[in-house]
């Protein structure tokens, strides 16, 4: 699958949500999209183009903005589809893919609780790798290494 | 022909000079036991002496210097770990109750539960996750009940210390008896850390 073929393919059901597709090393092609219109991109690369498993959620921060990426396997094409797509830091939010793949669920965990990106309709929003109440988002750029007298405080929550 | 005599002894002792004292060995002539006299007892006339002598004793010296040695010496020699393993740690601390080093001659048993165990040995890195975990299983410990820091990780977050999961150093959750350097540390180290706790035990005044 070539990423001239995914275009053509998603290009008629996302309209203007489909920013570009290119080539992206191991994959089928890179897919970057608006994050408003998320959830018909996930339903279009799982019923049109057969994406059936959805591997890894992952989110980084690039200071001015967030890149929210998602990385599908088909077993018929046996290739991996790279979706990203960017959100403000401001208003970091995306709907959810868990309705679509549910393996999704357990990824925007801790894709929320690292990067401090809200996914939308959530079935389970809360943390994965940190105890409840843990008040930082490690991944951030803004997130100082050496304090851990006052992670202590404020992770302590006995 | 002649034959020897048992009576006749060397003049010197055989073997190196100065290894053997001059003259005959030394007997025991009092009992290694100050307060009770050795001697045969059957069986069913043990028991009554036993009790007779340790409460005249009791009478005479208080309850707390006669009993807290006999109950230190009975939880030193019994020391239950509990079964739980954090990170690599773990591997030395199978390891140390394995055939080679077979750390259950010491007394030391591993249990599942935390209510039999008197011995917290945090083998390996202790994240905030876990921390209130930790804190349950300690507390539900019965007393009395110490706690072994075992390896870099427990004992102040080794290589992890500035991590934002990783807790500090255990002592920053629950009370420390022993720490035992190592990354991990060798079973012999954790052994040694087991003395190293059974001394305290038999100190233990309170």
């Amino acid at each position: 699958m070539q990423p001239d073929d995914i275009a053509r393919q998603l290009a008629p059901k996302l309209g203007d949500g489909l920013l570009s597709v290119e080539p992206f090393p191991g994959t089928a092609g890179r897919v970057r999209f608006r994050s408003e219109r998320a959830l018909e991109l996930f339903r279009a690369v799982r019923d049109d183009l057969h994406f059936g498993h959805l591997s890894m959620v992952g989110a980084i921060d690039w200071v001015d903005h967030r890149e929210v990426f998602y990385v599908a396997w088909s077993d018929a094409a046996t290739q991996y589809l790279f979706l990203s797509t960017d959100v403000p830091a401001s208003a970091a939010h995306v709907e959810s893919a868990s309705s679509v793949w549910p393996s999704a669920n357990w990824h925007e965990r801790e894709a929320w609780e690292m990067v401090d990106v809200t996914f939308d309709n959530h079935p389970d929003l809360r943390h994965l790798l940190m105890p409840d109440g843990y008040a930082f988002h490690p991944l951030l750029r803004s997130f100082k290494l050496h304090e851990p007298e006052e992670l202590e405080v404020k992770s302590r929550h006995v | 022909m002649t034959t020897p005599t048992a009576s006749v002894a060397p003049a010197k002792p055989p073997g190196p000079e100065g290894l053997r004292p001059e003259g005959p060995l030394p007997t025991v002539t009092q009992a290694a036991v100050p307060f009770i006299e050795i001697e045969t007892l059957r069986a069913r006339e043990f028991l009554p002496a036993a009790r007779e002598a340790l409460t005249s004793l009791i009478a005479e010296q208080g309850q707390t210097k006669v009993i807290r040695p006999v109950f230190n010496w009975a939880g030193r020699n019994s020391l239950f770990p509990l079964h739980w393993g954090l990170a690599c740690c773990a591997i030395e601390f199978a390891a140390a109750f394995g055939g080679r080093w077979d750390a259950e001659r010491f007394g030391v048993v591993p249990r599942s539960s935390p209510r039999q165990c008197d011995l917290m040995i945090v083998n390996g890195t202790v994240t905030w996750k876990v921390a209130h975990k930790l804190i349950t299983l300690y507390e539900q410990m019965p007393e009395p009940k110490w706690v072994i820091a075992m390896g870099n990780c427990a004992t102040g977050g080794g290589p992890f210390r500035t991590a934002y999961s990783v807790v500090p150093g255990v002592d920053k959750l629950v009370p420390v008896d022993v720490y035992i350097a190592g990354c991990p540390p060798r079973p012999e180290a954790m052994l040694d850390g087991i003395l190293k706790l059974e001394q305290l035990i038999r100190e233990r005044k309170e």
